[in-house]
Parts: C-alpha cells; structure tokens; sequence
C-alpha cells in the first residue's frame, strides 16, 4: 500500500508541472489548450536533444531544454493565437488540436518514432522498509515540489504574479485599471512554456521518450487541472497528485494499459458532480 | 486506375457520412465532439464482431452497429452536454481514446494490434472482383445519400431551426420554451449512429480493422471536412470531404516522388500540412468555401 502511494505521488509529480501551465493559461487566454501534451513532447526531445547530441551535462541540458521549450510555446502564440485573440474559445480549441498534430509531427519528422532515453547512469532501485524507489524518482518529486514553490512565489510576491492572478480574475478590469495585458499574456505563455518543459524532463525521467509522450500526458493533466478547479493552479497542484493517485490504485484491479482511462472517468464523473473542481468556486454564468 | 478511383469514392464517402455526423453535431447544434473515431470504431468493431464471430448477416451487423452507436451517443451526451463546449471535447476525446485503448488491449475479443479480418460481405458471390468494388460504391453512395437527405429535412424544420437556436444561444433556445436538453442528446445521438453505421460499413468494405485506423486524427480529417465546407452547410461537407480526400491522397502521390523522404516522414508531413491548411481556414475563412445559408423568413421568398 506504500508502495502504491508513492508511486501515486510520482505520477503526480509528473502530471503536476503540465497541469499548472495549462490551468494559468486557461485562466488567462480562457480556452483549453490541447497542444499541453505536445509542448510537453517538446520539452522531452529538447532535453532529449542537449543530453545526446549537444552533449551536455544533465542538469544544464533540462535548463536548456525548458528555455527552449518556452520559447517555442512563446512562438506558437505570436504566429498561431495572437492573430486570433478576439475567435470564439471553440475555434481556438480546434486550432490548438491542429497545432499539436503539427508539433507532434515535427518531432515525428525530425526524429523519428524510435523509443529514446536520457542519457543517465541506472541506479539500483533502493529498499527502504518495505518501500522501494529510485534516486530519479526522488529528483522527480524534488524538482516537482521546486516548481510549485516557484509558481507559489512568483504569484504572490511579484508585481507580474499579481498582474496574472488580476487577469485571470477579470480580464477587462485589469486592463482598465492599467495592467499591461499583453505582457501579462506573454509572460503566461513563457512560464506555461517552461512548466511543460519541465513536465518533459520529470515524463522522460520515468517513461520512454517517443513522439506521443505528451499526447499520452494529455488526458491525465487535463483531469488533474479541472478536478483542482480550472484555472487554480493550486488546485491543479491537488489534482494531479489525485489523479496520480487515483491511476496507481486502479492499476491493482485494472490493467495499468487503462490509466489514461482513469483520467477521463475522473472527468466525466466530477463534471457530472461538480463541475467547478473539487476546490473551485462555482462559476456565476451571466 | 478506374478501381483507383472507385476506391478512393468510396473512401470518400466514409468521410462524408462522418461529416454529415459532425455537422449535425457541431455545425447545427454548436456541439463539439473529437471523439469521431471512437464511434467509427465502435461501429466497425460492433458489426465486424458480430457478422464474423457470432455469423449475423450483414445487414444485422450494420444495425447492430446504428444501435451501439446511438445508445453510447446518447449515454455520453447525456453525461455531458450539459458541460460547457470545451468539457465535451475533453470527455469526447478521452472517450475515443478509451474505446482505441479497448480495441487494443482486449486481444480476446478484438484481436489487439493484430487486427480483426472480416470477411462478410453483402452478395459477394454476384459479383466479380470490378463489379464489387461498384456495388460497394453504390451502397456507400446511398447511405451518404440517405444520411444527406435527412440532415437536409432537419436543417429546413421547426426542429432544425430550434437546434441552431441552441448553438447560438441555449439560454435564449430554453427561455422560448425549446427542450434544449432532449434536442442536444438527441441530435448527439443521431450523429453517433451515422458514425457507428460510417464504421461498420468501413469495417467490411476494407476487410480488416485494427486499433490504429482509429486514431485522432480521423477527427481532424472530418472536422477539416466540416470547416473548409462551411459549417452548417451540408452541400459544403460534401465538397469538403472531396477536398480532404484529394488532398490527401495528391499529398501521398507527391511523397513517392520526393526520394529521400522515407514513408514514416510522409505521412508526418501530411499531417502538419492539413495541420497548417486548417488553421489557415479557421483564421481567413472561417465561414468555410460554402457558408451557411441563412434561413429565409416568410417575408423573404
């Protein structure tokens, strides 16, 4: 049973980076953005490619990555969103499923569909009474735990931070009362970019790198970020280590090849439920 | 190349029928659904199971397939259509990617990745080989037709036009007395059966089906099919589905001619560039090729 918490809490880890990024881009730019799972994939070849090819040390190759990965994310906003800031959220949410098939092929073009690793020396699995767990995985979480802090203090102790929670709260309001939205925007798709790189790193740390990495995150973040109540990013904190949790446990009744299954039940029964999130206040419709 | 074209028409007319679906779905009745494949497969795999394992007719089959297609249409619209556009798609698209993950996993009953042969078909000893191929076409051709007539009656009745009510708005559509519930589940509905019978059709037309015919990317195809043709447009569908098709299969011809690209690249190249031609479309022509005809009062003919 410890065993299977903490391999909850991993996955969580996992999912929790993504889930944050793609809630504070929703509470910003107000449609969900399903290219998450192919910037995280991004990410993933990213690192992937400063690790082997660049040859990097580890740690400087996953800075390198999410730099990367943020920038493009930044990009895809300049030539693909922007332009299209006043559609309706459905044509943005087709556009964004487009946008992803394009990354996603890219990647699938560039490197192919071989099954990929980083570069990190294997380490035996540690035993620990009865508990089981690899120093990786305890990175994972460390690194997982260091962006939420991160996330925390950057939306409550600096003037952007409270410029991006106004935004999310009343978008026309912040822009009335002289907050520079566009930069508020741009700075979202940056921090969301580099929360996704590093859901690449934490994702290639424990599963195969392949082009369908991030779109197998997919399911699983978005549940992780409307079970916390979309458009909290503590919530979506919460919710990935349920889901994370949630996904453990059934794989002892159920075969693991369902979890992204786990995923969509966990939607589909809070929506019928509780469709503001387990820690969401409910949303008045005017 | 004669069988090369029939083939390709009848490919075609998969498409069309699936964007007849989304059509009522989406572009009459504002519902977003990226969960085609799911009930393509569902479909394919309903009526593919039972005409080769448990011996029905054909045409059983393809009933079997309309009723598994409506029944889980109706359970997960009723489910969600109450959400906001946005959740639908999240629960369409995790619903697809289930019913893919069962086909693929369930080696017992779907034969997994290996994929399931079905060798029942309607009159198949009448025909010869070429002589098939048209037959099939025709069937194909008049369940497009059948499919196009009946979204037509609906688009031009009291019902339709209570449907694109609820797209514009549903809190207006329910102040003026519409069921917009009823109407959105069953119009959910209707579109899940078109696809399941979409599948089942498929199913026996190419012989052999296998989880990664269902991918997510036949909701892009048919969605690309809807947009570029206008949606709400049903003509416009039609011309959209030819579109695609042609555009896929021109993009295939070009790809034998570049050498140095491998099939794998190819086929990747595809994909980005209907990627990039959909955006396009939604970005300058939102209203697609065919734009919706606007609905004509009493006063107006």
């Amino acid at each position: 049973m410890l065993q299977v918490l903490f391999n909850g809490l991993v996955t969580g880890a996992i999912l929790a980076p993504g889930a944050i990024g793609f809630t504070l881009m929703f509470g910003i730019l107000r449609f969900p953005n399903f290219a998450i799972g192919a910037y995280i994939t991004i990410g993933a070849f990213a690192i992937l490619f400063f690790d082997q090819v660049a040859g990097w040390h580890i740690a400087l190759a996953m800075l390198g990555g999410i730099a990367v990965t943020a920038l493009v994310v930044w990009l895809t906003d300049l030539v693909v969103f922007r332009p299209m800031r006043q559609f309706p959220p459905i044509s943005l949410l087709v556009v964004s499923i487009a946008l992803s098939l394009i990354l996603e092929n890219v990647i699938r073009f560039i490197a192919g569909n071989d099954v990929r690793g980083f570069d990190i020396p294997l380490t035996r699995p540690v035993k620990l009474s009865g508990l089981m767990f690899t120093s990786e995985q305890l990175y994972l979480i460390a690194l997982a735990v260091a962006a939420m802090f991160a996330m925390h203090a950057i939306l409550k102790f600096t003037k952007l931070g409270k410029a991006m929670r106004a935004t999310a709260d009343n978008f026309t309001l912040a822009e009335v009362r002289g907050i520079d939205t566009d930069k508020v925007i741009a700075a979202t798709w940056l921090i969301g970019g580099a929360l996704a790189g590093l859901a690449g790193f934490l994702a290639g740390l424990d599963l195969v790198i392949e082009p369908l990495i991030g779109w197998h995150l997919t399911i699983p973040v978005f549940a992780a970020a409307i079970l916390g109540g979309i458009g909290s990013p503590y919530g979506a904190m919460a919710g990935a280590v349920l889901v994370g949790l949630a996904e453990e446990m059934t794989a002892l009744w159920f075969d693991p090849a369902y979890k992204v299954g786990v995923g969509f039940v966990i939607i589909a029964v809070l929506l019928l439920f509780r469709p503001q999130g387990l820690f969401g206040q409910p949303e008045i419709k005017k | 190349m004669l069988s090369y074209l029939i083939s390709m028409t009848t490919f075609v007319g998969f498409f069309m029928i699936l964007a007849l679906a989304l059509n009522l779905q989406w572009g009459m009745t504002g519902m977003v659904n990226f969960g085609i494949a799911g009930f393509y497969a569902l479909g394919a795999y309903t009526s593919g199971l039972l005409t080769v394992e448990a011996g029905w007719p054909f045409l059983f089959g393809v009933a079997a397939a309309a009723v598994v297609g409506l029944v889980f249409g109706v359970a997960l619209s009723y489910l969600s259509v109450r959400l906001r556009d946005d959740f639908l798609a999240i629960v369409t698209l995790g619903f697809a990617e289930l019913v893919r993950l069962f086909a693929l996993n369930e080696d017992w009953l779907t034969r997994g990745p290996r994929g399931l042969p079905i060798d029942v078909r309607p009159l198949s000893g009448v025909f010869d080989r070429d002589g098939y191929a048209i037959f099939y076409l025709g069937i194909v051709a008049s369940a497009v037709l059948i499919a196009f007539l009946v979204n037509e009656r609906i688009r031009r009745s009291p019902y339709g036009r209570a449907a694109k009510a609820i797209r514009e708005d549903d809190v207006v559509a329910e102040v003026l007395g519409k069921n917009v519930l009823r109407i959105r589940i069953q119009i959910f509905g209707l579109g899940a059966l078109y696809m399941a019978v979409a599948g089942a059709l498929y199913a026996h037309y190419t012989q052999n089906i296998s989880p990664d015919h269902f991918t997510p990317v036949v909701a892009i195809f048919i969605w690309m099919s809807v947009i570029a043709g206008g949606a709400g447009n049903n003509k416009g569908l039609l011309l959209g589905a030819g579109l695609v098709m042609m555009f896929l299969e021109g993009s295939r011809f070009l790809g034998e001619f570049i050498s140095f690209m491998d099939a794998e690249k190819a086929s990747a190249i595809r994909i980005i560039l209907i990627g990039v031609l959909l955006i396009l479309v939604i970005r300058f022509r939102p209203q697609g090729l065919m734009p919706e005809e606007r609905f004509k009062g009493p006063s107006e003919i």
